[in-house]
């Protein structure tokens, strides 16, 4: 379970998260909306333990991250914590075997390949990411967040950067996964569309929580608008 | 301008190693010049013995240094504008893109030219400060003392003549180097990514350890730096304590130093660089949650093997070239004593680079810790 109580950030004079507030059960997967600015980025880092809080309460997998240092954090990273960035980075002289390796070395899990085929990628283990496809760079991605198992796998706009067809395949993948490994997935996005998808869906503006509500039917990704 | 000033300025180690070469040759050749004329005036064997030898350590030493050091500031000059193009390939691109012709563009590298004139201009000041304490140390018995004179020429070849071909060089580099289609340039990264795909090998191998292989094999023109350094450290330390035992103490305390001091440079540039083009990696690495440690280790420690082959061949050639030095040089001089291996030189050096290694490496411990893991988000 993750659960923020009133946690507030600052950069300089500039407030980003004004006393914001939730919680997502274990298996659920989110969605946090908002507009560029609305400090919906800010408040997955700080829930996934990449960046520190100004005021407030953050407790994710049974742990509460007020208080934890540098290297205290990196290790509640390291076993809880899988995330997808928008860009990918991708090790780029590493292969597609060795990047999905730095999460599975992580979690010691020798079955990472079957995740690599999971996402479609078994037949390209030795390519490296320049040779790949930005939606093929994604699956990597994402590939390396699960082959270490995390409790909870974030996503940062995780289709932010791809065309329709790629976004709603890796929307795809992404939903199916979590389906089937039953992890916590919490997504941030602009598009409201992907929203449709989640089975709660966190509304950010200014800083604050303005909506939280969950759908009755969720959509597949190729069932909802773009 | 596309190349500015402040670009200019982060070729500190071209300039330390220029001010290294200008600084040797301008007292050794200005000594060589002023002893020439000498010769006709030596009747006693033994001086003339003497006086061979000096000339002999002269010509020696200026070629030596300045052969090997050129060398390593043209690699250092090209290494810097290579890393330049594929750091800035999208802003040179766009410039490339609006129609500004190669030649236009290549032409602004000249700055790069100055870290040069730099280190020459300092180096040939550096060598007349102390210009009267080497001619004393360098006095031959039954000679009587030499004068040091300025020659005009010196100034010219040795500062004058390297920044106009270094400036050269630079232009000429850029010009071949941003030779790659405007899409290229603009797309960004390396010029050319040569790796091998060798996925059995890879398969096989730790996630840690496959990482540092390929930090090592992506970037070997950083790898021949940290060897160089080594190299350096052993080679001069070694010889600048050995040779206090048949040399003048200032000879062999400038060796000490000048080897100091460019290994230390050469180190520090070459796991800069190296960190820095690791940042993006390294903040991943820290996302997913692998250690401070961890990340030090495999992004430093595929350099390990590599600095210890450069220490053991600086050993090797510290030895060698004293031994030459001592048979061909000094060998119809008396009062040489026999040059054999100096072991105590020897374990006070790997002592020292040992020291040094800890020391680097806790200093790049530190700077990694403060890569912060949010920096790969906020980057486009």
């Amino acid at each position: 379970m993750i659960k923020a109580e009133n946690v507030t950030k600052s950069y300089g004079s500039t407030q980003v998260l004004k006393g914001v507030s939730l919680e997502i059960e274990d298996g659920e997967f989110t969605v946090i909306l908002g507009a560029s600015g609305s400090g919906k980025s800010t408040l997955l880092n700080i829930l996934s333990g990449l960046e520190k809080f100004d005021g407030g309460n953050v407790e994710c997998c049974a742990q509460c991250l007020n208080d934890l240092n540098d290297a205290q954090l990196t290790l509640f990273r390291k076993k809880h914590v899988g995330y997808v960035f928008q860009q990918y980075y991708l090790l780029s002289h590493l292969s597609v075997d060795a990047n999905v390796k730095l999460g599975a070395d992580l979690a010691q899990n020798k079955n990472y390949k079957d995740i690599i085929k999971a996402v479609g990628l078994g037949e390209k283990l030795s390519r490296k990411p320049f040779a790949l496809s930005g939606g093929e760079q994604q699956r990597v991605c994402i590939a390396r967040a699960l082959a270490k198992e995390p409790d909870v796998l974030f996503l940062d706009e995780p289709t932010g950067a791809l065309d329709e067809n790629t976004g709603r395949e890796i929307l795809n993948y992404i939903s199916q996964l979590q389906k089937e490994k039953g992890f916590t997935a919490v997504m941030v996005t602009h598009n409201s569309n992907i929203a449709e998808m989640a089975e709660k869906v966190i509304r950010m503006n200014s800083g604050k929580i303005v909506e939280i509500y969950k759908n009755e039917n969720c959509k597949s990704a190729y069932e909802i608008g773009w | 301008m596309v190349v500015g000033l402040k670009d200019g300025l982060k070729l500190i180690g071209i300039s330390v190693v220029s001010c290294c070469t200008v600084f040797v040759c301008t007292f050794m050749l200005n000594y060589y010049i002023d002893l020439l004329p000498l010769k006709d005036s030596l009747t006693d064997q033994g001086t003339i013995q003497l006086y061979n030898a000096q000339i002999a350590t002269a010509k020696l030493t200026s070629s030596l240094a300045g052969g090997v050091l050129s060398i390593i500031s043209v690699l250092m000059l090209i290494f810097y504008i290579k890393l330049y193009i594929d750091s800035h390939s999208a802003q040179l691109g766009i410039v490339k893109a609006l129609g500004y012709s190669r030649g236009k563009i290549a032409s602004k590298f000249w700055v790069f030219g100055l870290s040069v004139f730099a280190g020459c201009a300092v180096g040939f000041g550096l060598a007349w400060a102390i210009m009267k304490t080497i001619y004393k140390n360098m006095t031959i018995e039954g000679v009587e003392e030499i004068t040091a004179n300025f020659h005009i020429e010196l100034l010219f070849a040795l500062v004058v003549v390297p920044t106009l071909l270094f400036i050269a060089l630079s232009c000429l580099y850029a010009y071949f180097a941003l030779k790659r289609p405007v899409f290229k340039l603009v797309k960004g990264g390396q010029s050319k990514v040569k790796v091998k795909e060798n996925a059995k090998a890879e398969k096989d191998r730790p996630f840690l350890l496959q990482m540092a292989i390929n930090t090592v094999n992506g970037k070997k023109s950083l790898a021949f730096f940290v060897a160089f350094a080594a190299f350096c450290f052993s080679a001069m330390i070694q010889m600048g304590i050995s040779m206090k035992e048949f040399a003048a103490k200032t000879m062999g305390n400038i060796i000490l130093v000048i080897g100091l001091v460019i290994a230390i440079v050469t180190a520090f540039m070459a796991i800069t660089t190296l960190i820095n083009s690791n940042k993006k990696n390294i903040s991943v690495m820290k996302a997913f949650g692998y250690s401070v440690r961890a990340c030090a280790v495999c992004v430093l420690g595929g350099y390990v093997p590599i600095a210890t082959i450069g220490f053991a061949v600086g050993t090797v050639y510290q030895y060698g070239l004293l031994k030459i030095m001592l048979n061909l040089v000094f060998k119809e001089v008396e009062y040489i004593p026999d040059y054999t291996f100096d072991v105590k030189a020897f374990f006070i050096t790997l002592f020292l680079f040992i020291i040094s290694y800890l020391v680097l490496l806790i200093y790049y411990t530190v700077k990694i810790n403060k890569i912060s893991v949010k920096e790969v988000m906020t980057e486009n």
